[in-house]
């Protein structure tokens, strides 16, 4: 079709959503559940195998049910991080973040090395973030039960 | 290499209105620690090699469904592959990845939860255009409502017989411990339940659902090793009708007929009247029990009224689990049928079971008014 | 040990025009366009066509089941179907079924269709759907990460890493320049490759602009037949020889001791007999959705160790015309229809094959073509194809 004759279609322009309701079981149903009530991050693992964060109901490499609580944190150590220019909506609200903003990895004391937590990384200066960093969880004060109860990490300055 | 394929497991949770305190993988992992603990199979070469999942981004409002459940059907670093798409589409294709050659024991885990989301009515009104249907207001509810008026004048089916087919689904669902709702109706709490979409009541419609259906299938030789029990599927056939309600005989069986046809064929069967022992078949709606049953070939085309009236659903056994109207959630329809009537052929249907079983038809649809129809043919 | 029922091959394949606007066509009439291209290279009728197989990704488009609205265009009226989905390897999956359900002996044809509309959707927003609700999905980008650059660049230096990065992009590009389906052909020169690498807009950490796939509109249907089908058709098909799906847990950053690229790859070769991938591979179309991931996967889908990779990409080697040409298609950094993009990577291999591939035909003849699809949580499915038809009872899993 030539552009001339494309530039009069007509596109229909429509917002389609749905309420939804998420069920968070009784594993992290738990991990939340810390969060909101005692600003605690808690791992799970099988007996014997790695820890599991965020927790969940199997471990996918030995197929064991997750049954023995860790907690882990508040404080580890950056494992890797992303520094993110593009200004992508946030497809929960819709909003555009400002960018730049940081994703980071963070290897949690306690949780040994196959299960670091993923989430948002304050940093003043994003071109001095280094992997290896020691970084620590911020609390909201008004929690809610849900991820975004830990505002994100910070780096613990050296002394 | 084999020539047939077994079922060598089958496990359901119990279905319920809403399993607010579970996550799906956590309703998945219920049923596949049983299906394994049935058979004794790890993951691996020399277990359980690969998975078939079911299952639908819409209803769990997350792109690529499957990739929830990777870990809770053993797939890390594993094959699976997922059906969107009636479960008994999913006994389909793994059926298909065993008789290639391709795996020898192959696991089929689906799930759906329709309390998720707001309104099951809003998942299914995206499956309509958005140009034409959408705008009219059109969801599976409503589409089903405009093929029960046009069968319902075409067969001359009554209200009074659907809501027969309700109070008989109550009954059967009783003695279902999976079943969803089994509380007992009378005609006239059938006939007195609220209008949903005219000629459709409340009491008509399969009623909102959550659950989760995990199967072992396996070849010929495999099968023989794990279970002294296996159940064969002996014949497969699936078909879609076209798209637009109004190009389709609403209350004919173009797709239905076409998928038992070739089920029946593959599978030697002659004569479908006298052919099965246990039948099983996806009524998502009242009306949808005769009318499925003509397009099956249980009675003549059109019959379905006479075959109500003579008691068809008991002489043919039809849904003894208390059939989808009893509650099971959309994509799960058809594969609670085969698990339906895997039960019945191994005889561990309790209450419920047709003695001396052999020979089990179950049935599975999806898409508006039952635009897709599946039928399998399953044999002890 | 396992034996493939029967043999299955290729016979045709059809693509529609891909675009990032494609508004003059709504989903169904795009996926017409591929479906009667498919037909008419395999020199056949949907008459003869016993199954339809479907796929996408939901919420994309937010269409709940398009198989049934598609119904319209995809030819399934009348027919068996099946709708599959698995995220990017959707396509491959597809193919990896219709392979399936023609050795299996239930269908003799069967038609594979992919597509995706992305711009009637956010993209991005769709991708970041994939995150779960309760943890992720706050934090996810999209498919964007700019770790494996990071990775890359650390162990081969800054300035070695973002040329050769930029150099694969370039070839991409030099490669969809021959191909008159390929939605972004930007003519990118290689005497700019530093400043393309230093000022194209950074998306995430050193993933620039440049070096990520498109977002396009498309479709892709491809033929898959029994060997009696195709050999009644005559033209010489390309079969399929072997597949492998490997997925992983959804948790990105469990880092285990292999890829699935790795693992898929070691899988396959050891199946069918392939010792020097380099050697007995002729042609590669890898899902390659950045420059950087392109790069970091030809090693290990390869096998390869240290800067062998590296190697290949500043020699020309993954030229069209170089000793193992790399997606002479232009690939997905070209053309990304998601839904599509895992088929149009078979389709692609089985053309080179076939020997149909018209501009972007590899010069060297196509023994053997090797596809792979990604998706998921760093998820991989690989087909293998060739020219002779494989020996069945040859076949069997380690």
């Amino acid at each position: 079709m030539p552009d001339d004759k494309k530039a009069e279609l007509i596109v229909s322009r429509q917002v389609l959503s749905i309420p939804q309701r998420f069920a968070t079981g009784p594993i992290m149903g738990r991990f939340l559940a810390e969060l909101l009530d005692n600003r605690r991050i808690m791992a799970v693992r099988a007996p014997g195998s790695r820890c599991l964060l965020p927790p969940r109901e199997v471990d996918a490499v030995t197929m064991q049910e997750a049954v023995e609580w860790v907690e882990v944190g508040p404080e580890g150590t950056i494992r890797d991080f992303d520094v993110v220019y593009y200004a992508s909506p946030d497809p929960l609200t819709g909003e555009t973040r400002d960018v730049p903003y940081i994703i980071c990895w963070v290897d949690l004391d306690g949780a040994g090395e196959g299960a670091p937590l993923w989430h948002l990384l304050d940093a003043p200066d994003p071109g001095k973030v280094r992997c290896g960093m020691r970084v620590r969880a911020v609390f909201n004060d008004e929690r809610c039960g849900c991820m975004e109860d830990i505002r994100h990490f910070e780096i613990i300055e050296e002394t | 290499m084999t020539s047939r394929v077994a079922i060598c497991a089958v496990a359901q949770t119990k279905y319920e209105a809403d399993k607010w305190d579970v996550r799906m993988q956590g309703m998945v992992w219920e049923v596949v620690k049983q299906v394994r603990a049935q058979t004794g199979l790890d993951f691996g070469d020399d277990g359980i090699e690969a998975a078939v999942t079911v299952s639908d981004d819409v209803f769990d409002a997350r792109t690529i469904s499957d990739s929830a459940v990777t870990d809770v059907v053993g797939a890390h670093f594993r094959g699976e592959e997922k059906v969107a798409s009636d479960g008994a589409q999913g006994v389909y294709y793994a059926v298909a990845t065993i008789l290639s050659g391709k795996h020898d024991v192959v696991l089929l885990a689906g799930h759906c939860k329709e309390s998720q989301a707001a309104s099951r009515n809003m998942v299914t009104h995206l499956a309509f255009d958005p140009f034409f249907t959408r705008p009219v207001g059109l969801d599976y509810l409503a589409a089903a409502a405009l093929q029960a008026d046009a069968y319902m004048r075409k067969t001359g089916v009554t209200e009074d017989q659907l809501a027969d087919v309700v109070v008989r689904s109550r009954q059967w669902a009783a003695k279902n411990p999976v079943a969803r709702d089994a509380t007992p109706l009378t005609r006239d709490d059938v006939l007195a339940s609220p209008m949903l979409a005219d000629p459709i009541r409340e009491s008509f419609m399969y009623p909102i659902t959550d659950g989760a259906v995990a199967m072992i299938l396996a070849s010929e030789e495999r099968a023989r090793d794990i279970t002294d029990r296996p159940v064969w599927v002996t014949g497969l056939g699936n078909c879609y009708d076209s798209f637009f309600l109004g190009e389709r005989d609403l209350a004919g069986n173009f797709a239905l007929e076409r998928a038992a046809a070739r089920a029946y064929c593959m599978a030697g069967i002659k004569n479908p009247v006298t052919a099965f022992d246990v039948v099983e078949l996806c009524d998502q709606c009242a009306h949808q029990m005769p009318q499925w049953a003509e397009g099956l070939g249980l009675c003549a085309a059109g019959g379905g009224a006479v075959w109500l009236a003579e008691g068809g659903p008991d002489c043919h056994s039809v849904n003894r689990s208390g059939g989808m109207l009893a509650g099971n959630p959309l994509m799960l329809g058809g594969m609670a049928r085969v698990a339906e009537a895997v039960l019945q052929l191994r005889g561990d249907a309790g209450a419920r079971q047709a003695q001396g079983a052999k020979r089990a038809l179950a049935h599975g649809c999806c898409g508006p008014a039952g635009q897709l129809q599946v039928a399998v043919v399953l044999e002890a | 040990m396992k034996r493939k029922r029967r043999n299955v091959a290729v016979i045709g394949s059809g693509m529609s025009h891909f675009s990032s606007h494609r508004e003059e066509v709504n989903q169904p009439e795009m996926i017409h366009e591929a479906v009667v291209e498919a037909l008419d290279d395999a020199g056949m009728t949907l008459d003869e066509v016993d199954c339809v197989l479907h796929g996408n990704m939901e919420l994309f488009e937010m269409v709940h089941q398009p198989d049934m609205w598609h119904a319209i265009a995809s030819g399934v009226w009348g027919k068996s179907g099946l709708r599959l989905t698995t995220g990017g390897t959707t396509g491959i999956t597809l193919a990896c079924a219709a392979d399936n359900l023609v050795a299996s002996g239930l269908h003799d044809v069967v038609l594979a269709i992919g597509f995706e509309k992305l711009q009637e959707g956010h993209t991005t927003g769709g991708i970041t759907n994939m995150a779960d609700p309760l943890w992720g999905r706050s934090i996810q980008t999209g498919a964007l990460t700019g770790t494996t650059a990071q990775a890359v660049i650390d162990e081969f230096g800054e300035e070695r890493a973002k040329h050769a990065a930029m150099k694969m992009r370039i070839i991409m590009d030099e490669h969809a320049m021959l191909n008159e389906k390929a939605h972004r052909r930007l003519g990118l020169d290689r005497q700019f490759i530093k400043e393309m690498a230093d000022n194209s807009p950074p998306l995430v950490g050193e993933l620039r602009m440049l070096h990520m796939c498109s977002q396009s509109d498309g479709a892709c249907a491809v033929v898959f037949a029994s060997e009696e089908k195709a050999e009644a058709l005559g033209a010489a098909p390309a079969w399929v020889v072997d597949h492998e799906t490997v997925h992983r847990e959804e948790t990105l950053m469990f880092s285990p001791e292999k890829t699935t690229m790795r693992v898929a790859a070691e899988r396959m070769f050891t199946r069918n007999g392939i010792t020097d991938p380099r050697r007995d591979i002729d042609v590669f179309e890898m899902y390659d959705p950045s420059a950087w991931w392109g790069l970091d996967w030809l090693r290990e889908f390869l096998l390869l160790e240290g800067d062998e990779h590296l190697k290949m990409v500043e020699n020309d080697e993954i030229r069209i015309d170089g000793a193992f040409p790399l997606n002479p298609s232009g690939g997905v950094q070209a053309s990304n229809p998601i839904g599509a993009t895992a088929l149009v990577r078979v389709a692609e291999a089985a053309m080179q094959v076939r020997g149909v591939a018209g501009g972007h035909q590899v010069p060297k003849p196509v023994r053997r073509a090797l596809a792979s699809g990604f998706g998921g949580t760093l998820w991989t499915v690989l087909m293998l194809l060739s020219r002779e038809k494989p020996v069945l009872g040859g076949h069997c899993d380690a």
